[in-house]
């Protein structure tokens, strides 16, 4: 599955970048996440609930931080698994200038399996879609409170 | 005088327990202390599994046991593949995975727990970790040698190469003006029997007696093989199939979880029963067709057929169940379809996926060489510029039967048979010459009317026994009961076809007794002696003669007695309505019953008791047929596909109860229509199932079907004293291609000759679209 789209956060682009590699903040803005934690250089072992529909369960994931170049680019790779089944996924981040606002523009490539690729394929997509508008929403939130 | 009932078509005996609920599947047997199985099940394609972890599993509380593949899959035989073709690569098809696992929905462990939801809750806290390995899905890459290995001790995916056919198809194909090519698909289907499986397991220690509950179709040939793969003595083990709703080919196999519940059983002491759910029936029960294949046909200028090939790729799965790799070879016996043919050359690839297992589905093998020489029959009318009907008629034999049977170049003698007949009334009932002018009128107002027609024959009562893995013929005692009450012991396994009624009908006008008086058994190994069970069409054609020859045999013995009684010379007595008469003296058949069993009065030769057994081998298949007729019109806008007419006239020889017959064919269209239309189980790049639910599987519903025009012709089968072919699998064999034909015609004026299934309306939507865009 493909994900893509641009988000248009208010803020420098140096910020956008920092807030986005922060486990911390990272953490509060991932709709579910209930704990990231360091486990190497720019490695994160997650744990979040999440679901689709009916098909709802924990995850833990490794989250991994690839190819960074401050401010304009990083690689994002995420493995996890779960009960309900499985999410591998990676994609890219670049962050452009667009006069004085950051737009994020992200792609990935997404694959599910086990009860998540059985049942909840065709909503896949629209919780995804779901869930990065909640993420950018609470992250365009934390760079106001934490600009002033 | 009684009347006959035998051609008539009586409501079913079966269904008012069926609709009032009160019929007994396996899940409705409860036996006491019974432990309730959940399987875990691969999420994975193909991966080596590194570990299994059940220890929190096992801790739950209510949880009995729970086996792993490394525990139960050396002390259980593999799971039977029935089926041989000569160089055939076989994998070790364990009952559960061990180090590897091959396709999604692959069992790795099963817990045994005080009830389901324990079971399935501690299911879920089993760990299994998983390496990935690369995926193999299509059936014709997988042959190529770059492609992973499924099966690393077979070393390539390729599961047998075959060719098949007679004459010379390389001169034949010279010898024609012209040559039509075409690549065809035939996806993966979902057989979903309303029933899923289930099975139920009890084991008497004391008495070593084993009794296995399950959904099939096949009790007797299953009992062997689960004592076979058990190691456990088949006269021990009483298998019966209760009430089965449905199988569609599904249930014509042998199961690892069938052997792994009666394992258990034993093990444990203790009943256990297993359901499976519709998303592991989706993973875990086998599906359908699954070929790619190539087809060439020669034609001279008149429409003269002179050589058929089909190079054909056959998605295995990744490893055979009961008769996966014999599935093709039936598609190669019936290339040549209701025409003379010459030459014809099948060249199989059969190849190992990721996948399920593919094997029987309604049909099995022979809608996908209906399907391709239809639509090859098409392809040479439209390159022709030839009507679809004058090119069948062109290539038709004349009437055939006992005399001339009809020879084809795939080895087959067909047995009986008038194809213009079935033919000519379905054009006369559709208005066929009408119609097209319709059309034509239709297509100038800017409507898009299709009309597709399909003449096809198909291979039915299955069959002699050298031409089957495990014997062809059928069994059937009759007793009469000192009552007069008619017991009837078919080794056929009917789950949905009506047998208990058909088979009760024949038994009545044999004896003068009425439906009422007779009851049919089945399925049940400890009750009715061995049979071979209900697929390929066979139950009335040989599970029906059988009964029909120990009707016989018992007509003989009671007719002996009832002239002893009347005191006169057995050759004197006439048997009519149920009363033996000799020169105006009478005796009942009630009052043979009696003495039969009281026995007081019996021929001094003679022993007591009226009852008859008969194992009854086809000399031949038989060959059923018909003419299919659709009317399709296209929603320009939309792509929308509408069934407007839908006619079927189809001959399966002589009709026990044509309401059953007339069941069997909607069903089966209905079935076709969801093939042609809307079916289609997917695997997604990475091997997954997405569509492993009713809510992305699309069977037809209800509203999609269309009212559907039936008749028949009745041409006798040879092959059986009842004349009788078979008639499960002509719906499923004969729509296909016509609801396919008729949507490639509503496009022909676009230049479509052929579209792919499930034909969805986005596909058509497409080519609306693409050939506005083209003409503005």
């Amino acid at each position: 599955m493909k994900i893509e789209g641009t988000e248009k956060i208010n803020a420098t682009r140096e910020r956008v970048f920092d807030l986005l590699t922060d486990p911390a903040i990272l953490q509060k803005c991932i709709p579910g996440c209930e704990q990231m934690e360091k486990i190497g250089d720019n490695q994160y072992s997650a744990k979040l609930s999440a679901g689709v529909g009916p098909v709802k369960g924990v995850f833990t994931a490794t989250v991994s931080m690839q190819d960074l170049r401050r401010p304009d680019h990083y690689k994002l790779v995420v493995e996890g698994k779960g009960q309900p089944g499985f999410v591998k996924g990676s994609g890219e981040l670049n962050f452009v200038d667009d006069g004085g606002l950051t737009q994020v523009q992200y792609s990935g490539d997404v694959n599910v399996g086990g009860l998540l690729a059985s049942v909840g394929q065709r909503m896949i997509q629209g919780a995804a879609n779901m869930m990065s508008g909640k993420f950018f929403a609470n992250l365009e939130n934390e760079a106001k409170s934490t600009d002033s | 005088m009684a009347e006959k009932v035998v051609g008539k078509g009586i409501k079913r005996t079966e269904d008012p327990r069926l609709i009032q609920g009160l019929a007994h599947y396996v899940d409705d047997i409860k036996l006491p202390d019974t432990l309730h199985a959940v399987f875990v099940r691969s999420i994975y394609a193909h991966a080596r599994i590194k570990k299994v972890d059940v220890a929190a599993a096992q801790k739950t509380p209510g949880v009995v046991a729970v086996y792993t593949g490394k525990d139960i899959s050396q002390k259980i035989g593999p799971v039977p593949c029935g089926a041989a073709i000569p160089d055939m690569k076989q994998p070790d098809h364990r009952v559960m995975a061990t180090d590897k696992v091959y396709w999604v929905g692959h069992p790795i462990a099963v817990v045994f727990a005080e009830n389901k939801y324990v079971a399935r809750d501690a299911a879920d806290k089993i760990e299994v970790d998983y390496e990935e390995l690369p995926v193999v899905l299509d059936e014709e890459k997988a042959a190529d040698p770059k492609s992973p290995v499924i099966h690393e001790k077979i070393g390539s995916n390729i599961a047998y190469k075959l060719t098949a056919g007679e004459g010379d198809i390389e001169a034949a194909l010279k010898a024609a003006d012209k040559i039509v090519r075409q690549k065809i698909y035939h996806k993966r289907l979902a057989p979903i029997a309303m029933e899923g499986r289930g099975v139920l397991a009890r084991y008497y220690p004391g008495e070593q007696e084993l009794t296995l509950w399950t959904s099939t179709q096949i009790p007797h040939l299953a009992r062997t093989q689960i004592s076979l793969m058990l190691g456990f003595p088949e006269n021990k083990l009483r298998l019966i199939a209760p009430e089965v709703g449905g199988g569609f080919g599904s249930k014509l196999n042998v199961y690892a979880e069938e052997a792994i519940m009666a394992y258990a059983s034993m093990q444990l002491g203790r009943p256990v029963k297993w359901i499976e759910g519709r998303r592991e029936n989706m993973q875990g029960t086998i599906h359908g067709r699954g070929q790619v294949g190539y087809i060439e046909i020669g034609c001279k200028k008149d429409g003269t057929i002179t050589g058929f090939r089909y190079n054909v790729f056959a998605d295995m799965g990744s490893y055979f169940q009961l008769l996966t790799p014999a599935i093709p070879t039936l598609t190669g016996l019936m290339l040549s379809g209701c025409y003379k043919i010459p030459a014809i050359q099948m060249n199989v690839t059969a190849c190992f996926t990721n996948k399920m297992s593919t094997d029987a589905y309604r049909g099995a093998g022979r809608p996908e060489a209906t399907y391709v020489i239809e639509r090859a029959m098409d392809l040479v009318a439209a390159e022709l510029g030839m009507d679809v009907v004058e090119v069948r008629r062109k290539n038709f034999p004349e009437p055939f039967g006992a005399e001339n049977p009809f020879k084809v170049a795939t080895g087959l003698f067909y047995d009986s048979g008038n194809y213009q007949g079935a033919l000519d009334k379905a054009l006369k009932m559709a208005d066929y010459t009408n119609l097209r002018v319709e059309q034509k009128k239709a297509r100038a107002a800017g409507r898009l009317i299709g009309v597709g027609v399909s003449t096809y024959v198909e291979i039915c009562a299955m069959g002699p026994s050298p031409a089957l893995p495990a014997g062809g013929w059928e069994s059937a005692t009759v007793r009469i009961e000192p009552t007069c009450k008619v017991t009837i012991l078919t080794g056929a396994s009917p789950h949905g076809q009506g047998q208990e009624t058909s088979f009760s009908q024949i038994a009545a006008d044999e004896l003068g007794v009425t439906v009422n008086d007779c009851t049919v058994i089945h399925g049940d190994t400890a009750v009715v002696q061995y049979g071979i069970g209900t697929f390929g069409s066979r139950a009335t054609a040989v599970g029906g003669t059988a009964v029909y020859l120990a009707l016989q045999k018992l007509k003989a013995k009671a007719t002996g007695m009832a002239a002893h009684m009347l005191g006169v010379d057995a050759k004197t007595v006439t048997f009519d309505d149920g009363k033996f008469t000799s020169g105006g003296k009478s005796v009942t058949i009630q009052e043979v019953a009696l003495n039969a069993h009281l026995a007081k009065n019996l021929p001094a030769d003679m022993e007591p008791g009226l009852s008859a057994t008969t194992f009854f081998e086809p000399k031949n298949f038989t060959f059923p047929f018909g003419t299919h007729i659709c009317v399709v019109e296209i929603d320009p806008e939309t792509g929308e596909i509408q069934i407007q007419r839908y006619i079927a006239v189809d001959d399966c020889g002589k009709v026990i109860n044509p309401l059953l017959v007339h069941g069997q064919i909607h069903g089966g269209i209905v079935q076709s229509l969801g093939q042609a239309l809307f079916e289609e189980v997917v695997y997604d790049e990475q091997g997954q199932l997405i569509s492993g639910s009713l809510m992305d599987y699309a069977v037809p519903k209800a509203a999609q079907v269309p009212w559907m025009e039936l008749d028949r012709t009745e041409t006798p089968s040879p092959v059986n004293p009842m004349g009788v072919k078979g008639v499960g699998e002509a719906g499923s064999i004969g729509a296909t291609p016509a609801i396919v034909a008729a949507v490639v015609d509503a496009l022909a004026h676009l230049g479509v000759r052929h579209l792919d299934m499930p034909i969805k309306p986005e596909h058509v939507w497409n080519i609306l679209k693409k050939n506005k865009a083209g003409a503005a």
